[in-house]
């Protein structure tokens, strides 16, 4: 009666588990994904970190190295023509101050050639020499990376002139400590940033996901059959979750109701008829016990099959309230000829209606009605409605032999009419008739559940139905369907 | 820097090779499995009892030890980069030592007694020292002429004062045949300029004896050939001033330079972790106590628990510590190093020639 989920059955405890161990975690994508995030952004920070440190202990100690330099540039002199250089004690001193660092150096003059120092050092720098402008450089001395400081100086005096050049270098040691020190220090805080950051993300994923948790466990905790609304606070990004799930849940309340109204009604249906089957069979038996004439048992033999037949319509009727009660549950309405139905049921029932003595005619000048609709609810409907007309047209002799099928055409809807000339129905009973198991007339063969129905179709579709008087006296069904506009229907 | 070399062996070969072929002293058993060769400018008899503990302690070990002056040592270090013969070197040239470990021909050695040694006695962890000691006049009580000089000051007018008895009695060493006393020449050219200049000054124009080695200014100042030793080394005036009434040994009130004996292992030195271990056991509180309760050196942490100890070092005045950093690169400078010479045999009145 409503939809199923086409292989419907009962997890086991451990399938589930395996498909909840299959199925992606929200959350572990949430942390992953900043994780990752903040894997990339404390990456490119380290990065930068060693980047930085090599240049501040570099920065910090070619000041060192510069500064030597400078002393030894200052106690360049000539003596007798000749270039010489009596390096300060202080140049050195500076030079100390990176402890462990070897110091090279080299003093020569291009005139003159080597003066003092490491006569092997290669004097020439990496970038074209400019007097007085000092050169950092490093390059490989003794086996070790050696920091270079270079200078250029020209000594003139009134007999000589002399370029003179100073290289000293230092060995890395210092600078690496100091840089990774700072490294050290950056990363730690960097990696204590990040813990901090991947611990709140955890700790906020979890408190992200906690009102999905409640609203689990407050729909885990329910006692079978309890489909009130969910009544917990949640925060707004779970509301509309907690009012879907309500909304379900109406919904599901809602058919669970049209379910038990309809295993009532079928009870209800078949029960009476077979009271009946039962009362005439045991007419019959008593009949034939007694002897009396074949006439008469033939003729409650006669009422049996009736009955039976009766029966066999109701049953028919109710499965094809069945089959309607589930199509305009899951089918979707489309547009379609409003006509086809009409006409297909009107031929169905024609036959059927000229045994009776009623004559069927369907009055329809239209050539297209387009409308949204389900085409087997449609002729449905119709069908209910002529055998009702037919079966009351046939209670009366007098001019009650037709039954017309109209339909014309509205500015906005399409108008079915369904006219009987029988005895109509008073107008206290027209409010009634769509009653389930209300039936006019008990004299009359009739389930009392095929107008319900109608109403349900007509429902479904948004149409509108009412019951008029025919002139002079009869019933006329009138149902409106709203026209199916391209522009509309589109949307 | 090979042109210095080259000019420093010269010297060296001209000035003779006392010590350089001597033939080691051996100690410990002969049977022993591994032998410990130690290159050392130290007096063998301030070492000797040191050895002697040590084969006791490590009897697997025998140690063949070799006396060589501080410039030899420098330069056969140099020589046998390649394939070092000893390993350990052991000097009181500290500059000389220092340049080794700065032109990489030194390897590193680290333990938990290198480790807690402070770093103002190593360096780079290739080179350590053990021992501390003052930098001393020695003199000869009874041919001193008046009072006994207190600083430099006070010597240079006893000088003055006594032109005839100081000529050619005092003794010093050899700058160019000495390592060690290079350094501390320069070290007090550092320290005072003017008074070193007129300190040189007055020992050119008195004559004063240059040596090469400390035993022999000492022998000569207790035998009365010379009324004073200059810039000796504490250990080696203290030990004889301890034996011999003649002698008096005196810290310089106006500053008292003090000298770290230091070690290296050279690179590729065969044996190196028994160099180590024998430079473990000089920096250990053992050997420490022994240098100074046997009077054989001064050590570097002293018990100071004896106030009266010769071995606790009690300067009248400040202390020049000779720090064991790259400063003392400055002095083995090429052009400085000439230069300094040069002027030193000026002032002497000598040169190569003689």
């Amino acid at each position: 009666m409503w939809q199923k989920s086409p292989n419907h059955r009962n997890l086991s405890e451990e399938e589930e588990k395996k498909a909840l161990a299959n199925a992606p975690s929200l959350r572990f994508r949430f942390i992953l994904a900043g994780v990752l995030v903040i894997g990339v952004i404390a990456g490119l920070a380290i990065n930068l970190i060693f980047d930085y440190s090599q240049k501040l202990a570099d920065l910090s100690y070619d000041r060192l190295l510069r500064s030597a330099l400078l002393q030894m540039d200052e106690n360049v002199g000539l003596m007798r023509n000749e270039v010489s250089i009596d390096i300060p004690w202080s140049a050195f001193a500076t030079l100390a101050q990176a402890e462990e660092d070897r110091v090279f150096y080299k003093v020569e003059s291009l005139e003159q050639g080597f003066i003092t120092g490491y006569q092997d050092l290669d004097s020439q720098p990496p970038q074209p020499p400019v007097s007085d402008q000092i050169q950092f450089y490093n390059q490989e001395y003794s086996g070790e990376m050696v920091r270079f400081a270079w200078v250029q100086r020209h000594i003139t005096d009134p007999e000589t002139a002399q370029t003179v050049r100073i290289i000293l270098g230092q060995t890395r040691l210092s600078r690496e400590q100091m840089a990774s020190a700072v490294t050290q220090k950056a990363v730690e805080v960097v990696v204590f940033i990040v813990l901090v950051a991947i611990t709140l993300i955890i700790i906020g994923s979890h408190l992200v996901l906690r009102p999905l948790h409640r609203i689990e466990r407050a729909l885990e905790e329910r006692a079978m059959g309890d489909l009130t609304p969910i009544d917990i606070n949640t925060p707004k990004e779970t509301h509309h979750l907690k009012v879907a799930i309500n909304h379900f849940m109406a919904r599901l309340q809602t058919n669970l109701e049209q379910l038990e109204n309809y295993t009532a009604d079928a009870a209800h249906q078949l029960r009476t008829p077979l009271a009946s089957l039962r009362a005439l069979a045991e007419n019959a038996r008593d009949i034939s016990s007694l002897g009396n004439s074949p006439e008469r048992q033939h003729q409650a033999l006669e009422n049996i099959v009736n009955q039976c037949d009766t029966l066999s319509q109701t049953v028919t009727l109710l499965l094809n309230q069945a089959v309607v009660s589930h199509r305009l549950q899951t089918h979707r309405l489309e547009p379609i000829d409003l006509l086809a139905p009409i006409t297909a049921s009107c031929r169905e029932q024609a036959v059927t209606a000229l045994h009776q003595g009623v004559h069927l005619s369907l009055d329809c000048e239209l050539k297209e009605t387009m409308i949204l609709g389900d085409s087997f609810s449609i002729q449905q409907m119709m069908q209910n409605l002529i055998e009702n007309a037919v079966r009351y047209s046939r209670a009366d002799v007098d001019q009650a032999t037709e039954v017309i099928v109209q339909v014309s055409e509205f500015e906005r809807f399409y108008r079915i009419k369904v006219i009987d000339y029988g005895n109509g129905i008073p107008d206290i009973e027209k409010e009634r008739v769509f009653e389930r198991f209300y039936r006019g007339r008990y004299d009359i063969a009739g389930s009392g559940v095929g107008l319900a129905m109608v109403k349900d179709i007509v429902d479904h579709h948004s149409a509108r139905i009412q019951i008029l008087d025919t002139e002079p006296k009869g019933t006329t069904f009138q149902v409106d369907f709203a026209k199916f506009r391209f522009d509309e229907g589109t949307l | 820097m090979k042109r210095m070399l080259f000019c420093l062996m010269l010297i060296a070969g001209l000035v003779g090779t006392r010590s350089w072929s001597a033939e080691p002293v051996w100690f410990g058993h002969t049977n022993a499995q591994r032998v410990l060769l130690i290159n050392s400018a130290m007096d063998l008899a301030s070492f000797a009892p040191i050895l002697k503990e040590f084969v006791i302690l490590h009897p697997d070990v025998r140690v063949a030890y070799r006396d060589v002056n501080t410039l030899e040592l420098y330069y056969q270090t140099i020589r046998e980069q390649k394939k070092p013969q000893a390993s350990l070197v052991i000097s009181s040239a500290m500059d000389l030592h220092l340049k080794l470990v700065n032109d990489g021909y030194a390897q590193t050695y680290q333990s938990s007694f290198t480790d807690r040694l402070p770093d103002n006695f190593k360096w780079r962890n290739q080179l350590f020292a053990f021992s501390l000691e003052p930098i001393v006049m020695l003199v000869n009580k009874k041919e001193f002429p008046g009072e006994l000089p207190e600083d430099r000051q006070t010597l240079l007018q006893t000088i003055r004062q006594n032109e005839k008895t100081m000529t050619k009695r005092i003794g010093t060493y050899d700058i160019r045949q000495s390592g060690v006393g290079y350094l501390l020449a320069s070290q007090d050219a550092r320290q005072a300029d003017v008074t070193w200049g007129r300190l040189l000054e007055a020992f050119g124009s008195h004559d004063v004896q240059t040596y090469c080695c400390t035993h022999d200014i000492i022998d000569d100042v207790a035998s009365g050939k010379l009324v004073l030793g200059y810039n000796l080394l504490g250990s080696y005036a203290s030990q004889r001033a301890q034996e011999d009434d003649r002698l008096k040994m005196i810290l310089p009130k106006d500053y008292t330079l003090m000298l770290m004996r230091a070690a290296l292992i050279p690179k590729g030195a065969p044996n190196a972790e028994d160099a180590g271990i024998f430079l473990d056991f000089l920096l250990s509180d053992k050997a420490q106590k022994m240098m100074q309760t046997q009077g054989l050196l001064f050590p570097i942490r002293p018990d100071l628990n004896n106030p009266n100890d010769p071995y606790v070092v009690n300067a009248p005045g400040p202390t020049g510590i000779i720090e064991l950093d790259q400063q003392l690169l400055v002095g083995r400078d090429y052009a400085k190093q000439k230069r300094f010479i040069r002027n030193w045999e000026m002032a002497l009145e000598i040169s190569d020639e003689d």
